[in-house]
């Protein structure tokens, strides 16, 4: 394909930092709703209309995410609800979402996620300046999943070592592959004791689970699993991140943060329409499609400009002011329509406790200050790091 | 056509519907607090749950199983409970009244 029309050439969205995300997204939406640039060095549709990306969201016959998901995650992650459709995802999806819906999850919370939150915020307290992101925003979805899984805290190391190369499959496919192999054979064993010894905990749920006269097998619980880390964790630690960088930065968000159960849902809600962590999700169209003005081809990959959409003025007034109070029953940040992110609620549950139990344990601390936050990534996108001070300036202790 | 919807409180809104639109469209569409209906009417989030008046669940169909299950898993579960966006507004359901929950999660 031509490059000669492709949009700020000099940027590869797969690969570059971008810190000036939200900017470049007004720049290229002065050029249309749908517009080329380059991504894994190839010239790649970028869609950045609210309405755009939910119709292509809902568009299976155009945009069925299988085809896509086959090439660039079956390899590293086996056969996922992300690489199905039709039936067969809504079997699989049918046998795994009883562990994700809001009363399960809301039970969790005391259970298993505020123990978590607690025990790594005690790793905070003390320390005079610590990075938020290293210390509690990156473990903590991850532990949670761990915990999830019934994986012994001192597997938890190896366990993220693996986790974090299997989704590293389009730039290194021999390393992901081999750490897939060694994540299955590790959890196998769990299965294998789950089936033999069911506890009624995550896992056993998952071998017991039944639909339509359907059971899963020990492979697709693997990939199940497998996927849970970079869906659930990856994500999850990035809009922790830019939650906390936002919620730092205003006194009256952190007096909001504290206030009620309701309020801590619409701050993080917002947070995820600003910045959401999968700022551009890629996506391959599975047919010939016109959209936006544009001839998109069978098998060329798009991406779907979720932080542009979420940031479309059209929808959203003044969007790039943080109001907890906007409509914001139509953000985009978990997809749309049958492939809707099963964790939504766990992640939501996980950054409203984060919230409460940051501000409740450190109700004065700060962002140091000389450390300016900087977000970095346009497929997966939060801030690099975040140094506070967890008791607030010097000035203010003493 | 007319659809009422009651807060957990009992204050009401009526809206007006559009037949063939579900409800949970309707609802949004008309700014009701609490049914928030994200993954756009695809039975995969469970945040439009909303309690059918009881006078009012016999014109409707039962719910499929794929909703029952959803249902399931929602909070403060009733016998009238459904996903509003499983619920097609058409001539017949003029008047049709919902409370909807305190809380989706």
């Amino acid at each position: 394909m031509p490059d000669a029309d492709l949009l700020m050439p000099d940027v590869d969205f797969a690969y570059d930092d971008v810190p000036d995300l939200h900017e470049r997204i007004v720049q290229l939406r002065q050029n249309g709703p749908v517009v080329p640039v380059r991504y894994h060095g190839d010239r790649t549709w970028l869609i950045l209309d609210h309405e755009l990306v939910k119709q292509a969201f809902e568009d299976y016959d155009h945009f069925d995410p299988a085809p896509g998901y086959q090439q660039i995650a079956a390899p590293s992650m086996g056969q996922t609800i992300q690489t199905m459709s039709g039936d067969e995802h809504r079997i699989s999806r049918g046998l795994v979402t009883a562990p994700f819906l809001p009363s399960k999850i809301r039970s969790l919370v005391e259970d298993l996620i505020e123990p978590i939150a607690n025990e790594l915020l005690d790793r905070v307290a003390g320390k005079e300046v610590v990075d938020l992101v290293s210390t509690f925003t990156r473990p903590y979805p991850f532990m949670v999943i761990t915990r999830l899984l019934g994986i012994p805290v001192e597997d938890e190391e190896r366990m993220l070592e693996w986790a974090i190369k299997m989704i590293d499959f389009p730039w290194d496919p021999d390393g992901a592959v081999r750490a897939k192999e060694q994540f299955q054979a590790y959890m196998q064993t769990i299965i294998d004791d789950r089936r033999a010894n069911p506890t009624g905990d995550f896992m056993s749920m998952l071998v017991q689970a039944e639909y339509e006269g359907e059971r899963l097998s020990d492979e697709r619980i693997l990939g199940f699993v497998g996927l849970l880390f970079p869906a659930g964790s990856d994500t999850t630690y990035k809009n922790a991140g830019s939650l906390f960088a936002c919620v730092l930065a205003d006194p009256a968000l952190r007096e909001r943060a504290l206030r009620s159960p309701r309020d801590r849902e619409l701050i993080v809600t917002e947070s995820l329409r600003w910045q959401p962590p999968t700022a551009f999700l890629p996506r391959m169209a599975s047919n010939d499609v016109e959209l936006g003005n544009v001839q998109i081809r069978k098998g060329e990959w798009t991406l779907f400009g979720i932080t542009a959409a979420n940031a479309d003025p059209k929808v959203y007034p003044d969007p790039h002011r943080f109001d907890p109070d906007r409509d914001n029953r139509d953000i985009l940040t978990f997809g749309r329509s049958k492939h809707f992110c099963l964790g939504m609620h766990l992640a939501r549950r996980e950054l409203e406790t984060a919230l409460r139990l940051v501000f409740e344990r450190f109700p004065h601390m700060v962002l140091e200050k000389g450390e300016p936050v900087e977000f970095v990534g346009a497929v997966l996108r939060g801030p690099r790091a975040l140094h506070v001070r967890p008791y607030g300036q010097r000035e203010d202790q003493n | 056509m007319r659809v009422t919807f009651f807060d957990i409180n009992g204050a009401a809104q009526h809206v007006e519907g559009r037949a063939g639109e579900n409800a949970m469209e309707c609802a949004k569409r008309n700014a009701i607090d609490g049914i928030i209906g994200e993954c756009g009417g695809a039975m995969a989030c469970a945040t439009c749950h909303a309690y059918v008046d009881p006078r009012w669940i016999a014109r409707l169909d039962p719910p499929e199983h794929q909703e029952r299950d959803m249902i399931d898993g929602c909070i403060d579960v009733r016998p009238e409970s459904r996903l509003t966006c499983q619920v097609i507004l058409e001539d017949a359901l003029d008047g049709i009244v919902f409370t909807v929950p305190d809380s989706q999660v």
